[in-house]
């Protein structure tokens, strides 16, 4: 008899109608049938002949194209005799030596980062994401950078509004004089100064949105990566907002500075002592396992979560809300993507994050 | 204090800092262009260099992964006080290397350099299963496409050899005989492998990877020969209890306790290659998620 052996680096996650086959050492996922995933599943209790034997001569012809394919993927390997004991599943404990890893700053005023940079450096955070809604000068980005020159931060990504100042010039000098600057957006911007080459140690990009902190939370097929870290949070943590760190744009900190609750003002509190508050972490642990049409699912394990815009429908019994994503417009019962602005059954949350205009916006322009 | 010997910019000790950090784990790290200057205060000897300074008593565990402790040797103008002051100096460096050896250790800059020859004696030794293997200055007993060469040098390039991929001497399978004498070499029994497996030991624990290259024509001798399409398939596996313990018993036997073993396993046969004590193991480490980095912060 022979027996098939899946290897312990290939996820599959189950999905209401599909699985998707998360491959964590290439990197890619792969979307299949609920039929594959019996087959598999009848193959880790039974022998290759037994499993085949199971079904009818047609279908019996699909199965074995089923296991071709498994094979042709590298998925697994056949052994004879018995299934090889001696490849032990993989684990899917979560290794991180962070206590904050990222921290989001709605920037209004530069000197707010003299404020809280000692904190920063305290928890050893290791990214900085700022938004500004001005835009920023030479000195503002040398002065940011300059900030942590002697930090465990490894990368600083900055989002700032697009003025005709910046060229290429600019850039140059920016990236002799920076170290940890790692990626730079000019949103509101018509048209990019100059064609943007690979020469930079940051990557540079240029939008003609107006980019908000509403903008966050979108979920969709470009932003879903299969990579074993992500996956691991993924599957322990909630994979937005597990170690993260935000202060907006009036100095309120918060997990993330979309979210309403605040657990102080950087005015008269720490990083470290809102941290400290109970509640601060209590959305940490909340999986898409947990979290409505997401635990049904087959992108739980590869997508990003969003605590802040939700459908407002589903509280647990912890008070954590539990409701679906708000900007996701995908249904794992019927695998299908819609525009989510527009679905009727989100419009009473979309009124009340105020973002009505987003509605309109996606109608005119449709 | 914990004492950490390596190289400018290692990055596995990087990582290693990075939970000690986390723990709140004091540490010292030492580079290899630090040269150190024995010297007393109250009794109590210390060393320093330019970038460091400490009590050897204060010392509690070591790690050392790779250039060593160093020291600046004080030359004299007459012979013969030359002589006695240069052994005066041997007996004070070796006392500070015994002591610190001496200590809670990860590896040790006494027996961390290992010769592969005299390894492979010793897993013969331990049971452990060991190609046939010879030395010699000609092909004669070579059978071709069934004997490999590999350096038996820890380092595996030359540096400056035309561009870095021609530098790398990997293992390779001997495909025809040489009509003229050359240096004595390494020639090994070719060995059909199911695959590969890398078996990271520390202090007693063996954390192994299957490297599963086969179906790969690339990768199959050697399977740092990277395919970057599709690269080998690297998953947790664990090795047969009795060539744990035989492994356990070698390590002992060479007074190595961290170190990646080599093993390609040929139907029910488990057949040793080589210890590497200085090798790269993050990259296991991550795929298979065994957190190595944070074991050898925890053991120190």
């Amino acid at each position: 008899m022979r027996y098939f052996n899946l290897f312990s680096d290939i996820l599959i996650t189950k999905g209401a109608s599909r699985i998707l086959i998360s491959d964590l050492q290439r990197n890619v996922s792969e979307l299949h049938s609920l039929e594959l995933h019996e087959l598999i599943e009848e193959l880790k209790t039974s022998a290759i002949e037994e499993v085949l034997g199971f079904y009818d001569n047609e279908s019996k012809e699909i199965a074995q194209e089923y296991l071709d394919f498994l094979l042709e993927k590298e998925y697994g390997f056949i052994t004879s005799g018995n299934w090889d004991h001696n490849f032990p599943p993989l684990s899917y404990d979560f290794h991180d030596y962070n206590i904050i890893s990222d921290i989001f700053i709605e920037l209004e005023d530069i000197s707010v980062l003299n404020k809280i940079k000692n904190a920063i450096i305290n928890l050893k955070i290791k990214h900085i994401v700022i938004y500004c809604s001005k835009d920023l000068s030479f000195d503002d980005f040398y002065e940011i950078d300059n900030h942590f020159k002697d930090s465990a931060i490894e990368s600083i990504e900055i989002f700032s509004s697009f003025n005709t100042n910046v060229n290429e010039a600019f850039f140059q000098n920016l990236n002799l004089k920076t170290a940890r600057i790692h990626s730079l957006v000019f949103y509101n911007c018509q048209k990019a100064p100059f064609e943007v080459k690979d020469i930079f140690r940051f990557t540079l990009n240029f939008s003609d949105q107006d980019l908000k902190i509403s903008c966050c939370g979108k979920v969709d097929l470009k932003y879903f990566s299969t990579n074993l870290t992500k996956v691991l949070e993924a599957v322990n943590h909630n994979s937005c907002l597990h170690k993260k760190i935000g202060i907006d744009r009036n100095g309120n900190i918060k997990n993330c500075p979309a979210m309403p609750q605040s657990f102080g003002n950087i005015k008269e509190t720490t990083l470290e002592e809102a941290l400290h508050h109970p509640d601060f972490k209590k959305y940490w642990n909340l999986t898409k396992d947990q979290i409505e049409g997401c635990k049904d699912c087959e992108f739980r394990h590869v997508c990003t979560d969003c605590r802040a815009y939700t459908e407002q429908t589903h509280i647990n019994k912890s008070g954590l809300d539990t409701s679906k994503p708000l900007k996701c417009g995908y249904s794992p019962y019927t695998n299908e993507w819609e525009e989510w602005s527009t679905n009727p059954l989100k419009q009473k949350a979309i009124k009340e994050y105020g973002m009505s205009f987003i509605t309109e916006l996606f109608r005119q322009t449709n | 204090m914990i004492l950490i010997l390596s190289k400018n910019q290692e990055t596995t000790t990087n990582e290693v800092i990075k939970w000690l950090l986390a723990m709140e784990k004091k540490f010292i790290r030492v580079h290899e262009d630090e040269f150190f200057e024995i010297k007393t205060k109250e009794k109590r000897v210390y060393i320093e260099s330019k970038r460091n300074c400490f009590f050897i008593d204060e010392i509690t565990s070591v790690w050392y992964r790779r250039g060593g402790l160093k020291f600046k040797r004080f030359k004299y103008d007459h012979p013969s006080v030359d002589i006695h002051m240069n052994e005066h100096q041997h007996w004070l460096e070796d006392y500070i290397i015994k002591t610190i050896e001496s200590k809670k250790h990860i590896n040790k800059q006494s027996t961390s350099h290992v010769n592969k020859l005299w390894i492979l004696e010793q897993a013969k030794k331990a049971d452990l299963d060991v190609p046939e293997y010879f030395l010699a200055e000609h092909t004669n007993d070579v059978i071709l496409n069934k004997t490999i060469t590999k350096p038996i040098t820890g380092n595996i390039t030359i540096n400056g050899f035309r561009d870095y991929a021609d530098s790398i001497m990997y293992t390779s399978v001997i495909e025809e005989k040489e009509p003229n004498d050359f240096f004595i070499s390494f020639f090994q029994e070719k060995i059909e492998k199911d695959f590969e497996i890398r078996s990271f030991y520390l202090d007693g624990k063996i954390y192994s990877t299957a490297i599963i290259s086969q179906n790969d024509e690339q990768t199959k001798i050697d399977f740092r020969k990277y395919n970057l399409e599709k690269p080998n398939r690297n998953v947790r596996y664990n090795l047969p209890k009795d060539v744990e313990e035989k492994t356990r018993q070698l390590m002992r036997s060479l007074d190595i306790n961290c170190g990646s073993i080599d093993f390609i396993k040929s139907g029910d046969k488990y057949y040793f290659l080589e210890v590497n004590t200085v090798g790269q193991f993050l990259g296991v480490s991550t795929v298979c998620n065994y957190a190595l980095e944070k074991e050898i912060a925890d053991y120190l």
